[in-house]
């Protein structure tokens, strides 16, 4: 049943491949596209290979690491409203590009979103701590909320003041944009996604027993403290990352687990974050296409689709929590 | 004393907005402006065609979004809960902007007006979700709430604006709030409208105040609880389109004035909705003035500079709360 | 033979516990036999629990150390010492929808390398936790579908897993009704008996620890006041001393374990 559903996702990804390389505005035939893409020829070889193959690896790759970010979150947290998106690490981390631009610094942007990530991170912990007491999970998403505001506040302040030839550039670090996507770019997250994935691979266990609870997994021998760094740290990179090339295209990391877990029903650590990053990677790419398709000769920004899509599954998850009394 | 504090602050606002600039404004300058018939120098000129106005449109907002904090935040027993942060001012943007595409009226009187329904059905919304209707108090999804609802507006306008790449210019105004173009609004009609809901307020302000002990209490105090949130709901929604009509939608006024009003004005409603009168001014304007000077001759949006502002507030009202599992959410 | 032997059993030395600056227990030294059924019993707020999760090194003391068989826990590899003592906490946190095979599976973590593979060894201890407490038929059921009692089984099945020869366990028949509790006492009994497994737990009916196990500790609100046989540590100036309670302890007409009759 599980195998099944999982292939559902892949099928789904496939399908918005597919039409992300056929239609845009220049529609390409399935003649056309197999040749432009295997062989390298015929009238659509530019389109496919340079515009729109780059843009669809950068969705899907950005989308995962997201949606893998998120489901990190909220499994650790056991919130499902712990998102980095919803706790402000993608608007630091945009904050963090949108600085390096405006101020000309000219490192690799996956370090300075990281960079940015990072500091949120920190500061949200630092500011919902109190004395001899674990912040609740309420405060730190409250926080969370209070620093992403603070950081989306500075980023448009900044953006504002770039000139207007970077403002399409300090458009996609405020609401999160693919376009313009290269290979570079393409390299640039799978190559990193890998490392981090290479990296979670060997916290998963932890992460499965982290969710029976700190006594019992401490119990079973885990060190509490440094599995939970190791799990925090990797979700933030990894919420960097997707940053890093898409912006911070909201409510993927916080939609992907959910979605991603209720299609495939999966339940260990291990599947549940494969869901999380394959729903991630198909709500992005799904999004980016929507965009580009809904409206001909119109390119709206992947982060204002994913909001349209976004906001009202918070609406409804709040509804529903409210129905429960949960929350 | 602490009454001279709210009138220092409100006059400090009042002056900065008037005198401070690229071109200085002397007292002298002000008077003269107000007595000549025409402008006589450049300073009275700037005085009556630019801070003035800026001046006016300031007061009037400032007011509204403040006063619309202070019931907001005592409606739903939550002190974060701003109308811009909820999505109520994005509702009248959006819904300004939305009549103005499809019925094609452009005057700055028309416009103003068709804020009222969307901010009444935002304001509505938010208020379900956040579970006032049945009198329970959950901050954390009311707040979240507002957060969806505002992206969800937002993301819709972005569209249109993309969509509609012509009119860029007048709907940007409807994005992120500015004071520099009140003088092209009907800032007597709005003045008129946000005393209105001011009026309500403070007539509603002790209902409330019983409201805020549960229904169950209220109730038996003898008090409608339906009718005194249905008429909060009113006045907040006609301060806060009124405010959005002028000034487009300025977010976090309404969380940074209230902590002042209760730490100012004392623990009454209905005195802090008078100090949120005052107060809301003389924020609003010394924040235009900060970004009018900070990086002059160009000027920060004073939505922006309130954002700025907004953000390490709510960091910290949100670490006072107490979110304990029973009690609040 | 060694020249010293290994100290057998769960020690403690000297041992304090509390928090900011207070202490809850100070300068306990006591023994936890081995191969027994073994209880900590005393009033609310006498730190049973605070000693239960410093026996488990989930709690560090301001004080003093913890031997187990001679090895002091907090100086143990915490994987290691995962082997050797396990610990089933009050309030376990569930994942959700997780099934009873799957949740047994993680209690194999101590002795799973971080890419080694489920291994056969790993499969029969799981099959033999879950047939130890009798849930090997539910094993594909999904762990909130269950009751209680069955609940409870699966989390003890869970650190049985654990092929731990101690196994510690925090108030393991709160929020169960009293069928429930016998259940799970007498499978805690059986366990002793059957495989040799020592267990500790935390309880708080006098009357059924009396009834199930073999070596009871308790401790009134200023420490320890008896430890020993339960016939030797429910006497009514005990009770007196660490309940405040004036009661009457009769033999219970069933198995002759002493019962304690408050007046």
């Amino acid at each position: 049943m599980s195998r099944l559903r999982a292939a559902l996702i892949a099928a789904l990804i496939a399908l918005v491949c597919v039409l992300s390389l056929m239609i845009g505005a220049v529609h390409i035939g399935p003649c056309d596209l197999w040749r432009g893409l295997i062989d390298n020829e015929g009238p659509a070889a530019f389109t496919v290979r340079v515009l729109r193959a780059p843009r669809l690896l950068c969705a899907l790759g950005a989308g995962a690491a997201l949606g893998l970010s998120g489901t990190i979150f909220q499994m650790l947290l056991r919130n499902p409203l712990a998102a980095p998106d919803v706790m402000g690490f993608n608007a630091g981390a945009g904050f963090a590009v949108i600085v390096a631009i405006s101020t000309g610094v000219n490192w690799p942007m996956p370090l300075v979103a990281a960079m940015g990530g990072g500091v949120a991170a920190v500061l949200v912990a630092a500011l919902s701590y109190r004395r001899g007491r674990m912040p609740d999970n309420l405060t730190l998403i409250l926080v969370g909320l209070g620093v992403g505001f603070s950081a989306s506040g500075l980023s448009t302040l900044l953006g504002l003041r770039l000139p207007d030839t970077l403002a399409a550039e300090a458009q996609r670090w405020i609401t999160g944009s693919l376009s313009a996507r290269s290979w570079t770019h393409v390299a640039q997250i799978w190559g990193l996604g890998a490392v981090l994935c290479a990296m979670l691979v060997v916290q998963v266990r932890g992460l499965g027993l982290l969710q029976l609870g700190p006594a019992l997994a401490a119990g079973l021998g885990l060190h509490l403290g440094r599995s939970r760094a190791g799990l925090l740290a990797t979700a933030v990179l990894l919420a960097a990352c997707g940053v890093a090339v898409a912006g911070p295209v909201p409510f993927v990391a916080l939609m992907a687990g959910p979605l991603g877990i209720a299609i495939t029903r999966a339940r260990g650590p291990a599947a549940r974050l494969l869901a999380g990053a394959g729903s991630g990677a198909l709500i992005t790419a799904a999004a980016d296409l929507l965009a580009r398709a809904l409206w001909l000769g119109v390119q709206l920004p992947v982060g204002v689709m994913t909001g349209l899509l976004g906001a009202p599954y918070l609406l409804w998850f709040l509804s529903r929590a409210a129905k429960e009394g949960t929350l | 004393m602490r009454a001279a504090v709210i009138f220092a602050l409100f006059v400090a606002g009042i002056w900065s907005s008037l005198a401070l600039g690229v071109q200085a404004v002397g007292l002298d300058d002000m008077i003269g402006a107000v007595l000549h018939a025409a402008p006589q120098t450049p300073a009275e000129l700037v005085f009556m065609q630019i801070r003035l106005p800026r001046m006016a449109t300031g007061l009037l907002a400032g007011a509204a979004f403040a006063m619309a904090g202070v019931v907001m935040q005592s409606l739903t027993r939550n002190p974060l809960a701003d109308p811009g942060l909820l999505g109520v001012n994005a509702g009248a943007a959006a819904s300004v902007v939305l009549a103005a595409l499809l019925t094609g009226h452009t005057d700055a009187a028309t416009q103003a007006l068709w804020g009222f329904p969307g901010a009444m059905i935002a304001a509505v919304t938010i208020f379900a979700l956040g579970g006032g209707l049945r009198g329970d108090r959950a901050p954390v999804r009311l707040i979240l709430a507002g957060v969806a609802l505002n992206a969800l507006i937002l993301s819709a306008l972005t569209a249109l604006i993309v969509l509609r790449s012509d009119a860029l210019e007048v709907f940007r105004f409807w994005m992120a709030g500015t004071l520099a173009q009140g003088g092209q609004k009907p800032l007597v009609v709005l003045a008129f409208i946000v005393m209105c809901g001011g009026a309500i307020a403070i007539l509603l302000a002790p209902a409330l105040e019983a409201l805020a002990l549960g229904h169950g209490l209220a109730r038996g105090l003898g008090l409608r609880p339906r009718r005194t949130q249905a008429g909060a709901l009113i006045a907040l929604t006609l301060m806060t389109a009124a405010g959005v009509a002028a000034a487009g939608p300025i977010a976090f006024l309404g969380l940074i004035v209230p902590p002042l009003a209760r730490h100012l004005a004392g623990p009454q409603l209905r005195t802090q909705i008078a100090a949120g009168a005052l107060l809301g001014p003389a924020v609003l304007l010394l924040a235009d003035t900060a970004g009018r000077l900070l990086i002059a001759p160009a000027e920060i949006r004073v939505g922006v500079m309130t954002a700025i502002i907004g953000g390490p507030v709510f960091i910290w009202l949100a670490r006072r709360m107490r979110t304990t599992r029973n009690g609040a959410p | 033979m060694s020249k010293s032997p290994k100290p057998a059993g769960l020690q403690t030395h000297h041992l304090c516990l509390g928090y900011d600056g207070r202490d809850v227990i100070a300068d306990l030294s006591l023994e936890l036999p081995v191969g027994k059924v073994s209880a900590i019993l005393g009033p609310n707020g006498c730190g049973k629990s605070t000693l239960l999760h410093a026996l488990a090194r989930l709690e560090r003391p301001r004080a003093g150390r913890v031997l187990l068989e001679g090895d002091d826990i907090h100086a143990t590899d915490t994987r290691a010492l995962a082997r050797r003592l396990a610990i089933l906490p009050q309030a376990p946190l569930a994942p959700p929808g997780i099934s009873v095979g799957d949740l047994v599976r993680r209690g194999r973590a101590p002795w799973r390398g971080v890419l080694q593979r489920f291994s056969q060894a790993d499969a029969a201890a799981c099959a033999a936790a879950l047939e130890a407490v009798d849930m090997t038929a539910l094993r594909d059921r999904d762990l909130d579908a269950l009751s209680g009692g069955q609940r409870q089984r699966a989390w003890i099945a869970l650190t049985l897993a654990q092929t731990a020869p101690f196994l510690l366990l925090d108030e393991p028949t709160t929020w169960l009704d009293l069928p429930h509790q016998i259940e799970i006492l007498r499978l805690l009994q059986r366990l002793n008996r059957t495989q040799g497994v020592s267990v500790v737990s935390v309880l708080h009916d006098l009357n059924l620890a009396a009834r199930f196990c073999d070596h009871l500790v308790l401790f009134g609100p200023h420490g320890l006041v008896a430890t020993g046989t339960p016939r030797a540590v429910l006497s009514e100036d005990n009770l007196r001393t660490a309940f405040g309670l004036d009661a009457r302890v009769v033999a219970c007409p069933v198995s002759g374990a002493p019962m304690v009759c408050p007046i």
